[in-house]
């Protein structure tokens, strides 16, 4: 039985209770006993599923011998050991690339939000010529297969003298995510009714002053899963960082440093699954802490039909 | 970790980003000038928000766009490795003696030449559009329905958040590796387990149709961490007192379901659906890296664009295919978009 | 409506803005060094002046150790030379070093590659000949000759090390001897397959592992020509047959077996022999110990002729746009790493055979068991094709091998499919 497939009945009159529950209208009931149990157990064979080729990293990480495949059950190794890890954090540039990826990766993240939001204000609340088009073509940017357009924009990038350092990069960055985000901002901008906006500017507040104080605090989670969408996105990209950084060493991302430990036939797995571990961290630590933002923080009973 | 290496990198970054910033500016200021004290056009403000992230791309994207469909129309390859001249495709341009335009000789062989071996285009877009459909649909199913499940006061939703969205962080390089492994016919973990329950488990990296099966498995395994946090935010924005008042109405769950959670978050889930389709369509990591037995039963556009063309480097029968991927593509978006209403503006 | 005011933003020009893009040109990054001044006189001194060198090598973690002790020793003798290892592999080096074609600047000095990238190389125009350019009487005989393509029969490569053969490795608590051919080597893996144990393993999915077979049975993927595929022979459908009957009839190994199957396999004892390269010794021998024995994969016992696996090796190979003194330095460091000493610590640390004619007969080689075993299955093998039709037979060698071990394909047609295909491939290159 695999979980969350199908649209079951139960979760969904759970989500009517939940929506109240969660909403600062309403205490609401909880849920029965049973419906809990169900829910924690559908869950936690999600988590599982998820979890498990994850927790064989580890386990591949934590072994003695440069081996990926084990017969065994054991989520802890025999003789486990944690040589893979101390070997790639202080044998290898590991924490300069983990230092290298976290700052294009906040940089760029902020960069490309701030177009999207504001782009996707645009999209979800004028009527402009052309407006159609452009969000088509937006989509459109995504519809070429990356690795076509490598040689022409390593061309590109050495005419204009933007490789082998971080600028080229930067500006990649900032703008790979921003169609994407578009779309999924302006989905949300769309779910708020845009009557708030005109009830502020009748209390005098300026085109933009309405977008800055009431759209964009409704829009928390939305502006939280774009951030972390373009974080994730710069932080596993590779094929980008390899044209633009090229042999540049000590400018290494992690996914270019982790490739020492590849190799056609002699793959130090060890020392790939430790890096993998540590450079998974900041994401789901990120995770962790997002919830707050995931959460709308004011009240959408504002408007009264 | 070296502080004066990371010192620069900062320093190269925030400069960058200052020059950005400054470069945004000059743009506005210049569009405002034009659009706003010369033309007086009353669709200035949504010119000017749009401005800058157009640019950008237009130097990311359309550039490479213009020199693929250029090259498309050469020969251009490993032993004619001469840039063709611009826009002329190569009319004008001699390599090894020779014009290098071939006219839409490129285009005609993608269609009718076989993508790899055997397999030809209209049978690799069958495999990718059968490949693409399972696997949204079960990303949208999957991800819906653990959003649903996530979206209420729960003890332990951040942990449980943290743990689903791990196929997601984990670098698709090594969980791949690990899935490749586990996938093994007789040591892997997926077999072993199915041992378990007494069935024997198919060979899934050897055999056409359980190769596929694995791949979408896997592909699904990693999307619907994804899918799952676009639609918690989309539910997180539904008010709840639409519930409230249903429920005071006699509506059943199903129907509430039906009618306040489904419309509520289309605006969202429309565009996640589109996005999601592209990117499946043009996946490469997963359908490569689990078909590392070259089955071309288990090929995919992408993937056999890759193996056809980039291991013999020609260059201008792979920018003719690309361009063939793009245009179905296209069709599908302009379709689908026009149909589900997702270019809607709040106005309407 | 009227633009609100939050929308002036102060017009600046953008000529300021261009001027802080070329400010930005911090730290330049280590790409090609332009010597300074050379010395104008005839003498062949070494040049002074800074000469940076960026090499490209194929090797990883940890081999790539040796490659930057080799930079240092040399930095050591000759300070003014700087040198930027950098890790690529095999296709990432590949990809790059074509693409550098259509933009020069971005070549490094040296490459330290495999031998099949001679002939897309070679295509591209990316890198220069070195006949002539240095000390060949140094060299084995194996290593000799390494490299030679192109209509004036030129030299692209230097040998570094010689090997990439695929040798037959056996676990001495399993297999006591060496078997002496085919038949003695199923015998032993058909004893030693039980329970979870497996006689014989090795990457079923790569068709490397299938051309010494084919040599075994007389056959030979290129015509005389060297270009032309010729897949579809009797010989290479005995070589296919004998593969088969391997697996389907004497039953000694794994249904599914990929290079790291084969390869953890053996490593943790589950089986009894590997047909593995050279390239393994140095982790089997940490793994087994003295329990380790080698040689050259076993004669057939229906011809009587001994596989005859690919050898290669790792090369230097200089990019074209490399001149002047830089290639001057570039040359002496390429002599620098074939002498007995460098060679000697070759083979102590990475275990690789040395393309050093002293080095491969001295005791370094001969006293070590394993070393000289693999030396002698390097004299039994053929030099690896660099052109790029090789790449063709590869690509169309390897479905219908897997698919003749997995059943799904007979022999015979898969023969003919893989000669359709590498003539195809060829056409349309």
């Amino acid at each position: 039985m695999t979980s969350g497939t199908g649209i079951p009945v139960l979760p969904a009159a759970a989500a009517g209770r939940a929506a109240r529950t969660t909403s600062k209208t309403a205490g609401g009931r909880r849920d029965s006993f049973q419906k809990r149990l169900l829910i924690h157990g559908v869950l936690m064979i999600a988590s599982l599923i998820a979890a498990f080729p994850v927790v064989r990293v580890l386990s591949i990480a934590l072994r003695p011998t440069n081996a990926l495949l084990e017969r065994e059950f054991r989520l802890i190794p025999e003789h486990a050991t944690l040589d893979s890890f101390g070997h790639v954090i202080n044998g290898t540039s590991l924490p300069q690339w983990l230092f290298n990826s976290l700052i294009i990766t906040v940089g760029t993240s902020l960069v490309g939000l701030v177009f999207a939001a504001t782009s996707a204000y645009a999209f979800s609340r004028y009527k402009f010529p052309g407006r159609g088009i452009g969000l088509t073509a937006l989509l459109a940017t995504q519809l070429i297969p990356a690795t076509m357009l490598l040689v022409p924009i390593f061309i590109l990038a050495v005419q204009l003298d933007l490789t082998g350092t971080y600028r080229g990069l930067v500006i990649a960055y900032s703008v790979t995510s921003v169609p994407f985000s578009i779309w999924i901002l302006k989905g949300y901008y769309d779910t708020v009714p845009i009557e708030l906006e005109e009830a502020a500017r009748i209390d005098g507040a300026s085109q933009l002053g309405a977008f800055w104080r009431i759209l964009l605090p409704l829009s928390a989670p939305a502006l939280a899963i774009v951030f972390l969408f373009n974080f994730l996105a710069a932080w596993n990209e590779f094929v980008l960082a390899r044209v633009l950084i090229g042999s540049t060493t000590e400018l290494f991302t992690w996914p270019l440093g982790i490739l020492r430990f590849q190799a056609q036939f002699q793959t130090q797995w060890g020392d790939l699954a430790a890096a993998s571990i540590l450079v998974s961290i900041p994401i789901v630590a990120l995770f962790l802490y997002s919830s707050k933002w995931l959460i709308s923080g004011v009240t959408l009973g504002g408007v009264k039909g | 970790m070296n502080f004066d290496q990371s010192a620069s990198a900062l320093q190269e970054i925030v400069l960058t980003l200052v020059v950005i910033a400054v470069a945004v500016a000059a743009l506005e200021g210049f569009l405002y000038l034009v659009l706003v004290r010369w033309i007086k056009a009353r669709l200035a403000v949504p010119l000017m928000l749009i401005a800058p992230a157009f640019v950008g791309l237009l130097l990311l994207i359309a550039y490479p766009l213009l020199w693929e469909l250029n090259v498309s129309f050469t020969n251009m390859s490993l032993r004619r490795f001469c840039a063709p001249d611009f826009p002329t495709a190569g009319l004008l341009t001699e390599c090894k003696g020779e014009s290098m335009f071939v006219g839409a000789e490129n285009y005609i062989k993608v269609f009718t030449t076989p993508v790899l071996q055997q397999a030809g285009f209209f049978q690799v877009l069958w495999q990718t559009v059968l490949w693409t459909v399972l696997n949204v649909t079960m990303h949208v199913a999957g991800g819906l329905g653990l959003a649903l499940l996530l979206h209420r006061q729960m003890r332990g939703k951040g942990i449980y958040r943290a743990l689903i969205v791990l196929p997601w962080a984990v670098p698709q390089i090594v969980a791949l590796a690990v899935w490749r492994t586990e996938l093994h016919g007789e040591f892997g973990m997926v077999n072993q387990l199915l041992g378990l329950v007494g069935v024997t488990g198919p060979s899934w990296l050897t055999d056409p149709t359980w190769n596929f099966a694995a791949m979408v498995m896997v592909n699904v395994w990693l999307g619907i961490p994804f899918m799952m946090v676009i639609l918690l935010g989309g539910l997180q924005s539904i008010p709840g007192d639409l519930y409230e008042a249903a429920e005071i109405d006699g509506a059943s769950s199903r129907q509430s379901f039906r009618h306040i959670t489904l419309p509520m978050i289309a605006p969202v889930l429309t565009p996640a659906i589109i996005l999601g389709v592209v990117w499946t369509f043009n996946n490469f990591n997963v359908p490569f890296v689990l078909n590392q037995n070259e089955l071309e039963t288990s090929d995919t556009l992408v993937t056999g664009l890759f193996r056809a063309a980039f291991q013999y480097n020609r260059y201008g029968f792979a920018g003719a295919y690309a361009f063939a991927i793009f245009a179905v593509l296209l069709l599908f978006v302009i379709f689908y978009v026009r149909r589900s209403g997702a270019l809607k503006s709040v106005h309407e | 409506m009227s633009v609100p005011k939050s929308i002036k933003f102060l017009p600046l020009a953008m000529v300021v803005a261009l001027v802080l893009a070329a400010c930005t040109s911090t730290s330049a990054s280590p790409s090609a060094g332009e010597p300074s001044e050379s010395a104008e006189a005839s003498e062949p001194s070494f040049p002074t002046g800074d000469i940076a060198i960026e090499l490209w090598t194929k090797e990883g973690d940890p081999n790539i150790d040796f490659v930057q002790q080799l930079a240092d020793d040399y930095s050591a003798l000759h300070p003014n030379v700087t040198f930027n290892v950098v890790n690529k592999d095999v296709e990432l080096l590949r990809e790059d070093m074509v693409n550098s074609a259509l933009a020069p600047e971005t070549q490094p000095e040296l490459l330290w590659t495999v031998l099949d990238h001679v002939g897309p190389f070679y295509d591209a125009g990316v890198v220069q000949p070195l006949t002539g350019q240095f000390d060949e009487s140094v060299l084995a005989d194996a290593a000799k000759g390494a490299g030679t393509y192109g209509p004036d029969n030129d030299v692209w490569v230097d040998p570094i090390s010689i090997g990439n053969q695929l040798m037959l490795y056996y676990n001495k608590t399993m297999v006591a001897d060496a078997p002496a051919d085919t038949d003695a080597m199923i015998a032993a893996a058909v004893a030693n397959t039980a329970g979870d144990k497996y006689g014989l393993v090795y990457n079923q999915t790569e068709p490397f592992w299938l051309v010494p077979w084919l040599g075994g049975f007389g056959g030979s993927v290129f015509g005389s020509d060297g270009q032309t595929p010729t897949l579809d022979t009797p010989e290479m459908q005995s070589t296919l047959q004998f593969l088969y009957d391997l697996k389907f009839d004497s039953k000694v190994m794994p249904s599914e077996c990929d290079y790291t199957c084969a390869d953890d396999l053996f490593k943790t004892g589950s089986a009894g022999m590997i047909i593995n390269g050279d390239w393994a010794l140095g982790d089997y021998t940490t793994a087994l110990g003295d329990d380790l024995g080698v040689t050259a994969i076993p004669m057939v016992a229906s011809t009587g002729t001994y596989p005859a696996p690919y050898i290669g090796g790792t090369y230097w190979m200089v990019p074209s746009a490399v001149e002047g003194d830089t290639l001057t330095v570039v040359l002496d460091f390429i002599d620098f790493t074939l002498a007995a000493d460098q060679q000697q610590a070759q083979v102590e640390v990475l275990k690789r055979l040395p393309s050093n004619d002293e080095i491969l007969n001295s005791a370094v080689v001969t006293g070590d068991p394993n070393l000289a075993d693999a030396a002698d299955a390097v004299s039994k093998g053929v030099p690896q094709p660099v052109n790029l039709e090789m790449r063709c037979n590869w690509d169309a060698m390897k479905p219908q091998m897997s698919a003749v071990l997995s059943g799904t394909a007979s022999v015979a047609d898969a023969a003919a499919a893989m000669q359709a295909a590498a003539d195809a491939c060829v056409a349309a290159l």
